[in-house]
């Protein structure tokens, strides 16, 4: 994965925080999903036998980023997996509404094939942002782990 | 001297510092923090703007204070405490913490260290085996959700009812492990689904089990470690810091979306959105309280299957019941909880977020069997370096709502501390420090490095000077197992 998002050293000091970036929403999305998949295990090591489909819908876009972000550590815990990846698709509807369709891959955790990392537990509101600037998408998302 | 604040912060003690209602609007009453000089300069910016948003919330009484193990946290500083009105103030998550009932345990042995040092390896691997840890660690017991309602509403009792323990050990465990006024029709199912499979696992990030050694020098009030069966002499201990894993953590999330709603409508602003808050006596206040009892309850479960699993995994290697080798019960403390309880200004709910409550001796809210000495207080330090067993005092009674520290507190943030170092450098050194560590990530284990945390003997002795507890001994760490 290749996507842009960085840990950030000096926001969170019990916990784990990230910046993600994209040119569009939806980059914006993929880059922040890459982030906690990141911080879970390392993708590399984790196989895709288990999948999940969700769709969710937010007239505000960063709480649409917030459900979504959540959604992923409810299924860590939920179904007990790590995730490889995720292909989501973002678009307007109709009354200023977002809709996001995310496709979750993964696999059960298994600590003897896969690179296990944080046990992140929840997504918080602290310091959390959503804003374009220089017609780029930012977010900074803290996580409870 | 240079503080992290450009807030007024005046002196009162050689232990306590004061921050006036004039140096925040809004602020209802004054922020307290107790700290040595050198701990209150160390403090990070967000300590002194969170404590004062904290003197800020309706129903607020006395002052908003912080232990010195304080740190930045989401809403309330880690180490904060905050005693609000039950009928005029509010109940807020941001005050209890993701990790509903985080908490401490610690069980006793009649082992010495000469007994377990040439099994070390052999008990570590089975308590590793027994305890699951890290990402996504599932129990090994199996409940349907009527089951999962049970022990949300009976905690550590329903786990004895099932044979994960001794009677006796209700008797040490804070509330008896049962909090009155759970109702499972307050947790969402995604809680249920999150949490379902998970009693008896430690989880990641700073908790873990750690075999720790008394020796007799390290023992400061022999009279009350001793009532306690904390005889030295290179005893063997065993120490639990977990929670109410992913079941706390979706009750508090559910309830901040709850609570943003309410606020508009009760017309609350907050200064930090993580404070989101609503009237304890409104219906949205009770139906957290409720929740927030039910995924208590469940950590006082989770603390309780694990102990189950540490006797077996001492029996397993020892070749002798728990029993026979004398593993009670110390204590059970939970350090992230609002209760209700009654002081001067009449009851009120106390939200501890990192703090721990401190009961004197003669309280009435103790068992029996702790009315004489006072409440244990189990504070975790960091992997490297140790941690400490206090007791609760009148002073911390009359001064803090009955709380004090939890832990050591972070200096270092995990991405910081996971450059710094890594894990399997740090888990050799350990080993050559006569620590031995069982990690699920090594990543994880590096964001727990000793350099990443406070002294904790700083914390502690601040916490001594101040009153608000009394030290009774230092346990050293021999054994860890981190997820």
């Amino acid at each position: 994965m290749s996507h842009a998002f960085h840990y950030l050293d000096d926001v969170a000091i019990a916990d784990l925080a990230f910046d993600a970036s994209g040119d569009s929403l939806q980059e914006l999305f993929q880059s922040a999903t890459c982030a906690v998949i990141e911080a879970l295990a390392d993708p590399t090591t984790v196989g895709s036998t288990w999948r999940q489909t969700i769709e969710r819908t937010a007239e505000d876009p960063a709480e649409l980023l917030f459900d979504w972000l959540s959604d992923l550590v409810y299924w860590k815990d939920a179904a007990g997996v790590v995730f490889n990846r995720s292909d989501l698709t973002l678009t307007r509807q109709d009354r200023g509404y977002w809709k996001l369709t995310g496709l979750l891959y993964g696999e059960p955790v298994n600590g003897s094939v896969q690179t296990l990392r944080a046990d992140v537990k929840g997504i918080t509101k602290h310091l959390y942002e959503v804003k374009q600037e220089d017609m780029r998408w930012h977010a900074r998302v803290v996580v409870d782990g | 001297m240079k503080l992290n604040t450009e807030m007024q912060v005046n002196q009162i003690s050689d232990e306590l510092w004061e921050i006036p209602t004039s140096e925040k609007e809004g602020m209802l009453v004054p922020a307290r923090i107790y700290a040595t000089p050198a701990i209150l300069q160390s403090m990070d910016v967000g300590v002194f703007e969170q404590v004062t948003n904290v003197a800020c919330l309706p129903g607020i009484r006395r002052y908003a204070l912080c232990m010195p193990d304080g740190h930045w946290g989401y809403g309330f500083p880690i180490g904060g405490v905050a005693a609000l009105d039950v009928r005029s103030g509010v109940i807020s998550p941001g005050g209890v913490g993701y990790d509903i009932n985080c908490g401490m345990r610690l069980i006793r042995t009649d082992l010495i260290r000469e007994d377990v040092q040439p099994h070390l390896d052999r008990l570590m691997t089975e308590l590793f085996h027994r305890v699951p840890a890290g990402v996504g660690a599932s129990g090994f017991i199996r409940l349907d959700r009527l089951s999962f309602e049970d022990v949300m509403v009976h905690g550590a009792r329903w786990c004895i009812e099932w044979g994960f323990g001794w009677h006796r050990d209700l008797d040490a465990i804070e509330e008896g492990g049962c909090i009155t006024g759970a109702d499972p029709s307050k947790v969402s199912d995604q809680a249920v689904s999150r949490g379902i499979n998970q009693l008896g696992t430690l989880g990641s990030g700073n908790h873990y089990l750690e075999v720790q050694v008394v020796s007799s020098d390290r023992i400061r009030d022999k009279e009350t470690a001793t009532a306690w069966g904390i005889t030295g002499q290179d005893q063997i201990v065993v120490m639990v810091h977990c929670g109410s894993r992913g079941f706390g953590h979706q009750v508090a999330s559910d309830y901040l979306k709850v609570f943003e709603r309410a606020m508009r409508r009760y017309g609350i602003s907050v200064k930090d959105q993580q404070l989101a808050c609503a009237p304890f006596a409104s219906v949205e206040g009770q139906d957290y309280f409720s929740a927030m009892n039910c995924a208590a309850n469940t950590a006082f479960a989770n603390r309780q299957v694990i102990t189950h699993q540490i006797r077996k995994a001492f029996a397993t290697v020892f070749g002798r019941p728990a029993e026979e080798m004398g593993m009670e019960l110390v204590y059970d403390v939970a350090h992230n909880i609002a209760k209700v309880e009654r002081y001067s200004e009449g009851e009120l709910v106390v939200h501890r977020k990192g703090s721990t409550r401190a009961l004197g001796p003669g309280s009435p809210d103790l068992s029996p069997r702790y009315r004489m000495t006072g409440q244990p207080v189990i504070c975790g330090g960091s992997m490297e370096t140790g941690s400490y067993l206090l007791v609760g005092t009148e002073g911390a009674v009359r001064d803090t709502f009955a709380s004090t520290m939890h832990g050591s507190g972070r200096t270092m943030s995990r991405a910081q501390a996971k450059k710094a170092a890594r894990g399997e450098q740090i888990q050799k050194q350990m080993k050559q420090r006569g620590i031995l560590v069982k990690a699920v990530s090594m990543s994880g284990l590096a964001e727990e490095a000793g350099f990443a945390y406070k002294n904790i003997s700083e914390v502690v002795e601040a916490v001594d000077r101040a009153g608000i507890t009394k030290t009774v001994a230092e346990l050293r760490p021999i054994g860890n197992i981190k997820g």
